[in-house]
């Protein structure tokens, strides 16, 4: 078989000839164009079934879990062990400045009055401030406390329209936080 | 802020001679070289020290409780030390243990290990671990070692030992039993360096504990040492107590300016505050000991008592004023007075101070009449002799001397840290010690011979000691009018004329005895008849009243003589001239860290110079008598740790002082003062930073050429080992021709009377809490037992002391050594107490040579 075209036109080997499918329909073209929406809706149609999951913060809070790191709590004696009951539990050894990564504790220590104890040891906290703004909730703190004085606690709610009331002191630290945050539940 | 301190390794030995020496004292004697083998590496050290610091010189750490080289000889107490030594069988205490040459050591071995470990284990039986609480945490050798050498666990499960805690060891210490390891640093510290015997170790085994031995408190000159030489927290600062940690805290060197010793001291600082005062060691000056006046004074300087604002008389009362105003007012009255003006300047200023303050005077106002000497005559040939760097005795030359002679001086009042170098080399390297004073000394025990002489009689005890060493002049005679005994005197003659290294100490109270230069004429012969200036390791040591009197000397704050002890063509009038002359020739009166009514030994005088005076400037920390009465204008003076400068050791050597701290209120720099004041009395003195007045120092001092704090560094450096020593004019003359002294005078048929100054006075000790009880124990009289018999006095009675037509009460002491037919008073001149009759008896009697009597009744 010979070809009409001239020799000029002949095309070489590496031309590949595209072969285009048939036009799709009208119905075929709608499923096109919809077809990945729809396959989202189906989701979002789902869960819609499901319920909200949307947490209305501030009114509602997130649960956090049990080893969350949150606000820095200081402790009293609480069970009355030789008369310690509402003492401070911090002796101020200045352990957890010595730890902090980020140098925002500030502890300044004074000698206990043996009449009028605050803590239980022989010296006391006068001074004990946790600059917030500058901790980064590591919890080293909490590591080297030899008297389980200091703990990371839930409270996340940090922010402040001022920098300088991020500074914690001792009073805030042994304050229980206003509204406590909800802790996750087992499995959840 | 940072610390200059340079870092010394203390386990690595950077040179064979401690900070602080350039050259070792020509007492000491050499030590071969010699090498041994330690851990398997060879390594050479000098022949004969321990060990521990043999080992050093190979960088291996053996770890120590009980040994302090401080401390002299070693105990092996503590046991922690422990090597292997090939060839003796048993462990070896590597503190007590003499380093041999081709001695083979090993400190990692097993048996090593295992012992180090069962020696943390058996310390930290009864030792508390209340580290949290305890002070000592962060900087507590007994932590360190127990991480470092220790086995990590102890098998006690037994009862630990107890006691009450922390019991007040005195109004300065606290002692905390239950804590200490039994090292004996402390009783060795009180027995056998300050030699106070205080500290003893009672009770037996478990029950062994560190107290005094009848439950008194341990109050002592030096008892701050301790808390700095125990190596768990058994003895801590009262002070200091809680307020910081190692890891809160920066330290900043400088050197205390509280009197001549000038001890380089190390301030720990919090929150720009002083928190507690420790010593840096330099052998060169003070050894790595404090006195507590030094080491407690920073309480005072953070208390109430301080002016740290500019005041302005208005009316009866001194205002705070602005800088301003305090400035634009003391220059009004400089300006008005002009050469009419006078200056005097006191120990605690620095040498760029009083540079300035030199050239304020002369450049701004043309008045030559300024001085930082308590008067007297000046003679160049005796000044220029005496600053001779071949007479010059060191600081360690003391220690090795073999013949040390203490002239009229108590170094434990005059000048502490002193006491404590003679203490060392009398124990520890034979110096025979020869006393001559009228109050019994301190040093009166260690002594080989003690001459006691009549109050005022220190020249003519000279003179008599240069007639028995073949001077010419009759010794009998000589000794009658010095009080002394003659065979005393040619036994102290002899003693030290046999001498090769013969030291000799001497207060610059024999310069202000009212015979003006005539006693330093006879110090001057004394030299020349010894042979001083050939003999290596001998020289003189002047006793300064002052903190920086040397200073302030050389750098030329003197009316008659220009910086460097060079001539100087327009002489003023000295201290006792500027007195007499207050309101006639002088109009105007700056006074720079000075109260003539209790510094200055005539207070009547100057009361009375000062009412006279037109109007007086006073830089000053206190609210001192002359300041609270006379000054117009008061400048707040700056303190040790907020100054910059330098300031010259009685010795020679020149040290830098580093501002650690901000200054406290609107307290502004010295040197910023005065310039202030040059620039509104029309004189440059171009200083905007403190280093341009060492500068100009440096260029206008011949002997002090060309020096830089660089240079300085933390160690200082004595002028007369560097090349512009060269600069010092040579004397005319070194010897004299002297004139027969003054017999003592006579008792009239009573007691005679001595005077001393304590070292518990001034501002810094009446407000440091630590130290105020000693501040305020009341005048006291000392007497002989025979005359407290005669008279039927005993401790502790209230009686009047009278002499002359003025009277004072105080208190009986009777101490054993007061010879009899002595009264000795304490000469604390406070005007602030409202006993001014008692001030001005003993200023006569300290400031005359005639009055001399005394009258004790009860």
């Amino acid at each position: 078989m010979s070809d009409p075209r001239p020799n000029r036109y002949q095309l070489g080997p590496d031309v590949v000839e595209v072969q285009r499918a048939p036009e799709p329909g009208v119905g075929r073209s709608f499923y096109r164009a919809f077809r990945e929406t729809l396959r989202g809706l189906k989701t979002t149609l789902g869960r819609f079934a499901e319920g909200t999951v949307t947490i209305q913060y501030p009114e509602e809070k997130t649960p956090v879990y049990p080893r969350f790191r949150g606000r820095h709590k200081l402790h009293k004696f609480e069970a009355e062990i030789d008369g310690t009951a509402g003492l401070e539990k911090c002796v101020g050894c200045s352990l957890c400045a010595a730890a902090c990564p980020a140098d925002c504790i500030r502890v300044v220590a004074a000698d206990n009055d043996p009449e009028n104890p605050t803590s239980a040891g022989e010296r006391y906290a006068a001074v004990y401030e946790i600059n917030l703004a500058r901790c980064i909730f590591c919890g080293y703190c909490e590591l080297a406390c030899p008297f389980d004085a200091i703990t990371l606690g839930h409270d996340y709610e940090l922010s402040d329209y001022n920098r300088s009331d991020l500074i914690f002191t001792k009073d805030m630290l042994l304050d229980e936080p206003a509204e406590r945050t909800p802790l996750r539940r087992e499995g959840e | 802020m940072s610390s200059n301190l340079q870092y010394r390794s203390p386990y690595t030995v950077v040179d064979a001679l401690p900070p602080g020496y350039s050259r070792r004292p020509a007492g000491e004697p050499e030590r071969a070289t010699i090498t041994f083998t330690i851990d398997g590496q060879e390594i050479q050290a000098p022949e004969g020290i321990m060990v521990v610091d043999a080992a050093k010189y190979g960088g291996v750490e053996i770890p120590v409780f009980c040994y302090e080289p401080k401390l002299g000889a070693p105990v092996g107490a503590c046991r922690m030390c422990l090597v292997e030594i090939e060839g003796i069988p048993k462990l070896q205490t590597a503190c007590s243990t003499p380093v041999r040459d081709g001695m083979v050591v090993v400190t990692k071995s097993e048996r090593v290990v295992e012992a180090q470990n069962g020696v943390v284990e058996f310390i930290l039986l009864n030792h508390p671990l209340d580290c949290p609480v305890c002070d000592k945490g962060g900087e507590c050798p007994l932590q360190d070692i127990s991480y470092g050498w220790g086995g990590g666990e102890s098998r006690m499960v037994e009862p630990k030992r107890h006691f009450e805690k922390p019991v007040a060891l005195s109004d300065a210490i606290a002692i905390d039993r239950e804590r200490c390891i039994l090292c004996y640093r402390c009783v060795r510290f009180s027995q056998e360096v300050s030699e106070d015997y205080q500290l003893v170790l009672l009770d037996r085994g478990a029950g062994a504990h560190v107290g005094t031995f009848d439950g008194t408190q341990y109050i002592a000159p030096f008892s701050g040492n301790i808390v700095e030489l125990c190596p768990v927290g058994a003895l801590t600062s009262r002070a200091y107590r809680f307020r910081a940690r190692p890891w809160d805290v920066e330290q900043g060197g400088s050197v205390c300016t509280l009197c001549p010793a000038q001890c380089n001291v190390s301030y720990t600082v919090r929150d720009e505050q002083v928190m507690r005062t420790l010593s840096r060691e330099n052998a060169g000056v003070d050894d790595g000991w404090l006195c507590d006046k030094g080491r407690f004074a920073y309480e005072a300087w953070e208390s109430d008592a301080r002016i740290t604002t500019p005041l302005v008389r208005q009316g009866d009362k001194l205002m705070p004023a602005r800088w301003e105003v305090a400035l634009t007012a003391a220059a009004n009255i400089l300006k008005k007075s002009g050469p009419r003006t006078a200056a005097l300047a006191g120990g605690a200023t620095t040498n760029e101070e009083g540079w300035l303050l030199r050239r304020l005077m002369l450049d701004g106002l043309g008045s030559p009449h300024f001085d930082s000497r308590r008067g007297g005559e000046f003679d160049f040939d005796v000044a220029r002799t005496l600053a001779n760097p071949a007479l010059a005795a060191t600081m360690p030359d003391v220690e090795w001397a073999d013949a040390l002679l203490v002239l009229d001086c108590e170094p434990v009042d005059d000048m502490p840290v002193l006491d404590l170098r003679i203490r060392k080399g009398v124990r520890r390297n034979g110096v025979k010690l020869a006393i001559a004073s009228a109050r019994p000394s301190s040093l009166d025990a260690g002594a080989t011979r003690v001459a006691r002489i009549a109050p005022g009689g220190a020249e003519a005890f000279t003179q008599a000691l240069l007639a028995a060493l073949g001077d010419g002049g009759d010794v009998e005679t000589l000794c009658e009018n010095a009080g002394a005994d003659a065979a005393e005197v040619r036994a102290i003659a002899d003693l030290l004329a046999g001498a090769k290294r013969p030291v000799i100490v001497w207060s610059e109270r024999l310069a202000v005895t009212g015979r003006g230069a005539a006693p330093l004429r006879a110090i001057c012969n004394l030299a020349d008849r010894l042979g001083i200036a050939a003999k290596d390791g001998a020289g003189l040591l002047e006793v300064p009243l002052s903190a920086n009197a040397r200073g302030l000397r050389e750098i030329g704050l003197l009316p008659t003589a220009a910086p460097g002890l060079m001539h100087c063509d327009n002489p003023g009038l000295d201290a006792t001239g500027i007195a007499a002359a207050c309101g006639e020739e002088i109009s105007a009166l700056v006074l720079m860290n000075t109260d003539p009514l209790s510094d200055y030994d005539d207070p009547t005088a100057w009361s009375a110079a000062l009412a006279k005076a037109g109007a007086v400037i006073s830089f000053s920390t206190w609210m001192d008598a002359a300041t609270a009465r006379h000054a117009d204008v008061v400048f707040p003076a700056e303190v040790g740790p907020e100054k910059d400068g330098t300031v010259t050791h009685p010795d020679g050597r020149i040290q830098r002082l580093r501002q650690t701290v901000e200054r406290a209120g609107e307290v502004n720099a010295g040197w910023w003062v005065l310039n202030e004041l040059g620039r509104r009395v029309g004189v440059d003195l171009g200083v905007k930073v403190a280093n341009q007045a060492t500068a100009q120092i440096a260029n206008h001092v011949g002997i002090y050429a060309g020096v830089t704090t660089a240079e300085l560094g933390g160690d200082g450096v004595r002028w007369q080992e560097r090349d512009a020593a060269a600069n010092l004019p040579r004397p005319a003359r070194t010897t004299f021709d002297l004139t027969p002294p003054p017999a003592a005078p006579s008792s009239d048929g009573y007691l005679r009377l001595g005077v001393f100054r304590s070292l518990w006075s001034g501002g810094e000790v009446v407000n440091a809490a630590t130290l105020a009880t000693l501040a305020a124990a009341p005048r006291r009289v000392e007497l002989s037992p025979v005359d407290g018999e005669r008279l039927g006095l005993t401790s502790g009675d209230a009686v009047t002391v009278k002499t002359g037509d003025g009277e004072m009460s105080a208190v009986v002491a009777l101490r054993d050594a007061v010879p009899a037919g002595f009264a000795f008073v304490s000469a604390d001149l406070r005007l602030d107490e409202g006993d001014e009759a008692a001030v001005a008896t003993l200023g006569r009697a300290l400031a005359s040579t005639e009055e001399r009597s005394a009258e004790v009744t009860k």
